[in-house]
C-alpha cells in the first residue's frame, strides 16, 4: 500500500479563476454569492447564484476547438491546467501510462442539454448540433484532461449529485494507494446555471431568495454556484523523491448509501461514512482538527450533519472545528467535494480554517463550533471533507499534514 | 382562471392532495392535518406544483410555503394568490 500525496490544485469558482483567489477568498469570508446574470432575472423566481464571474473562454480555447467543449468541460480543463502545472508533474518515462483522470459531475454538459431542448422543442428544429452528445456526456471532461496531456491510464466520470466530486477523488486516491495508478488528475466539474436546470432546482423548494447561510436560525436554503476544483495527487515517495511540495496526504475515504428517501439526508448514513473516512486515516475522533462540512444551508442538511458528526465522534464533536465554505463559493453540486478539497488542502497547509460566513445566530439544533464569519489560525493536522447527496450517496475525504 | 369561486378551489386542491397521496378524495375534510394524512415536504412540493399548474398562480419560494398546517390553510393560501393576481 502506498500513501497519497497532494502535490497540485486548480479550482475555477465564484471566488477566482485560480486556486489561491479561491483560498484566500474563502479565508477571508469574502461571498462570491450574487444576483444571477446568465439568465433574464424576469424568467427566474430566485435571483441569486455563485456564479463564475468574467471567465472570457476564448482566453483559455482555442475557438474552433471551443465549439466542442460544454462549459463544465472548459471548467474543469483551466482547474486541471492550473492544478498539473502547480505540481510540475511531466508524465515523462511513462508516467502517462500511470496516470488515472477522474473527474466528477453531477449532471455533465448542462448547458449544450438546455440549449439543445431550446432547439428542439422551443424552436420546433428537427436537427441538433452533431457533437451534442460527446459535449454533453458526463464522461466529457476526464476525455478532454487525458487529451490534452496524453494521459493513458485509467480514465472516467463519476456521477452521485453533489457527492461526485468526493468520489471521483477518494477513487483515484484508492488506485494510487492500492498500486493500481502512480499519479492522478481528479476532481469535479459542474456548469448548471442554465434556465432548464435552475427551473428544476425552484421546483424543489431548497434554494434561498437571498444568501447561504449555514447552521443558522434564519438559514433559507442554498445557494446554486458552478466552478470545477482539480487535484494532482501521487504515490507520496514519487513526490518526496523528486522535492514536490505536498499540501498534504489523502489519507482515508468513507463511502456509504443511506438506502432510504431521495431528498430526506439520514444522520447514521453520514455517520457510518465518516467513521469509515476515519478508520482508514487513523485518526480517532479527539485527534479530528477541522470539518469542511456538506453544509448547505438547507432546513434538513445541517441538522442532520450535526447529528451526523455527533454520532461518529462522540463527545469529541464539541471540541472540532466545523465550517461550510458553500457560503461562500455555493453549491457546486458535481463540483462541490472539489471545490472544498482545494480549500481543505490549503487548510492544512495554511494552517488556517477558513470560517462559515454569512452567519447570524446559531440554529439551537445545531451545535457545533462553525468559525462564524472569521477564519481563525489553529493547529490542522487532521481534516475532513464531507459531502452528502440526495439519493443518499455519502462521501468523506479524510486529510491529513505531512510531518 | 379569473372567476375561480372557493367551492371550486376548495374541490381541486383536495384532488390534487388525493392524487398526490393516491388516496380517495371523499375521504379527505379541509380541517385534516397535512402532518396527519402524511404529507411530507417532498409531496407538499410536489403538491405545490401541480397547484401553480392548475390555478395558474406563483407560491412564493420563501420558506412560509412549506409551513402550512392543515388543507384550510392551503385553500386560503390559494385563495389569497389567486385574488392578488386578479386584482393586479
Amino acid at each position: 500500500m502506498h500513501r497519497v500525496a497532494i502535490t497540485g490544485l486548480g479550482c475555477i469558482s465564484a471566488l477566482g479563476h485560480d486556486a489561491n483567489s479561491h483560498w484566500r477568498s474563502a479565508v477571508e469570508g469574502v461571498s462570491g454569492i450574487g444576483p444571477i446574470t446568465a439568465i433574464p432575472p424576469e424568467k427566474l423566481k430566485i435571483h441569486v447564484a455563485a456564479e463564475v464571474k468574467g471567465f472570457d473562454a476564448e482566453k483559455h480555447f482555442d475557438p474552433v476547438k471551443l465549439a466542442v467543449i460544454d462549459p463544465y468541460s472548459q471548467y474543469a480543463l483551466v482547474a486541471a491546467r492550473e492544478a498539473i502545472a502547480d505540481s510540475g508533474l511531466t508524465f515523462d518515462h511513462g508516467l502517462h501510462d500511470d496516470t488515472a483522470v477522474i473527474i466528477g459531475t453531477g449532471i455533465g454538459g448542462a448547458k449544450t442539454i438546455n440549449e439543445d431542448s431550446e432547439r428542439i422543442f422551443g424552436q420546433g428544429k428537427i436537427r441538433t448540433p452533431p457533437m451534442s452528445i460527446p459535449k454533453l456526456m458526463p464522461s466529457a471532461a476526464a476525455s478532454q484532461v487525458t487529451m490534452e496531456y496524453g494521459l493513458n491510464g485509467p480514465a472516467f466520470g463519476v456521477t452521485s449529485a453533489c457527492s461526485s466530486a468526493n468520489h471521483a477523488i477518494g477513487e483515484a486516491y484508492w488506485m494510487i494507494k492500492s498500486g493500481r495508478a502512480r499519479a492522478a488528475v481528479t476532481g469535479g466539474s459542474e456548469a448548471c446555471l442554465v434556465f432548464g436546470s435552475m427551473l428544476g432546482w425552484q421546483a424543489l423548494r431548497v434554494l434561498s431568495v437571498d444568501t447561504c447561510r449555514p447552521f443558522c436560525i434564519d438559514r433559507k436554503g442554498m445557494v446554486l454556484g458552478e466552478g470545477a476544483g482539480v487535484l494532482v495527487l501521487e504515490r507520496l515517495e514519487d513526490a518526496q523523491a523528486r522535492g514536490a511540495r505536498i499540501y498534504a496526504e489523502i489519507a482515508g475515504m468513507g463511502m456509504t448509501s443511506d438506502a432510504g428517501s431521495l431528498t430526506d439526508p439520514s444522520a447514521e448514513g453520514a455517520a457510518r461514512a465518516i467513521r469509515q473516512a476515519l478508520d482508514e486515516a487513523e485518526i480517532a475522533p479527539e485527534g479530528l482538527h477541522y470539518i469542511n462540512a456538506h453544509g448547505t444551508g438547507t432546513g434538513q442538511n445541517d441538522v442532520a450533519e450535526t447529528k451526523a458528526i455527533h454520532l461518529a465522534l462522540g463527545e469529541a464533536a464539541s471540541q472540532v472545528a466545523v465550517s461550510s465554505t458553500k457560503s461562500m463559493h455555493g453549491h457546486g453540486l458535481g463540483a462541490a467535494g472539489a471545490l472544498e478539497a482545494v480549500i481543505t488542502a490549503r487548510a492544512i497547509a495554511d494552517q488556517i480554517a477558513p470560517p462559515t460566513a454569512n452567519f447570524t445566530m446559531a440554529d439551537p439544533e445545531c451545535d457545533l463550533d462553525y468559525i462564524p464569519n472569521a477564519a481563525r489560525s489553529m493547529t490542522i493536522d487532521t481534516a475532513l471533507s464531507n459531502s452528502f447527496a440526495f439519493g443518499g450517496l455519502n462521501a468523506v475525504l479524510a486529510f491529513r499534514r505531512l510531518h | 382562471m379569473s372567476e375561480v369561486d372557493t367551492k371550486t378551489v376548495e374541490s381541486k386542491i383536495v384532488e390534487i392532495v388525493a392524487n398526490q397521496r393516491r388516496v380517495d378524495p371523499a375521504g379527505l375534510s379541509l380541517s385534516d392535518r397535512l402532518e396527519d394524512i402524511e404529507i411530507e415536504s417532498i409531496d407538499l412540493v410536489e403538491i405545490i406544483f401541480a397547484i401553480e399548474d392548475e390555478f395558474d398562480i406563483d407560491v412564493p419560494q420563501d420558506r412560509d410555503a412549506m409551513k402550512l398546517d392543515t388543507l384550510q390553510d392551503v385553500v386560503d393560501g390559494v385563495q389569497r394568490l389567486i385574488n392578488e393576481k386578479n386584482a393586479a
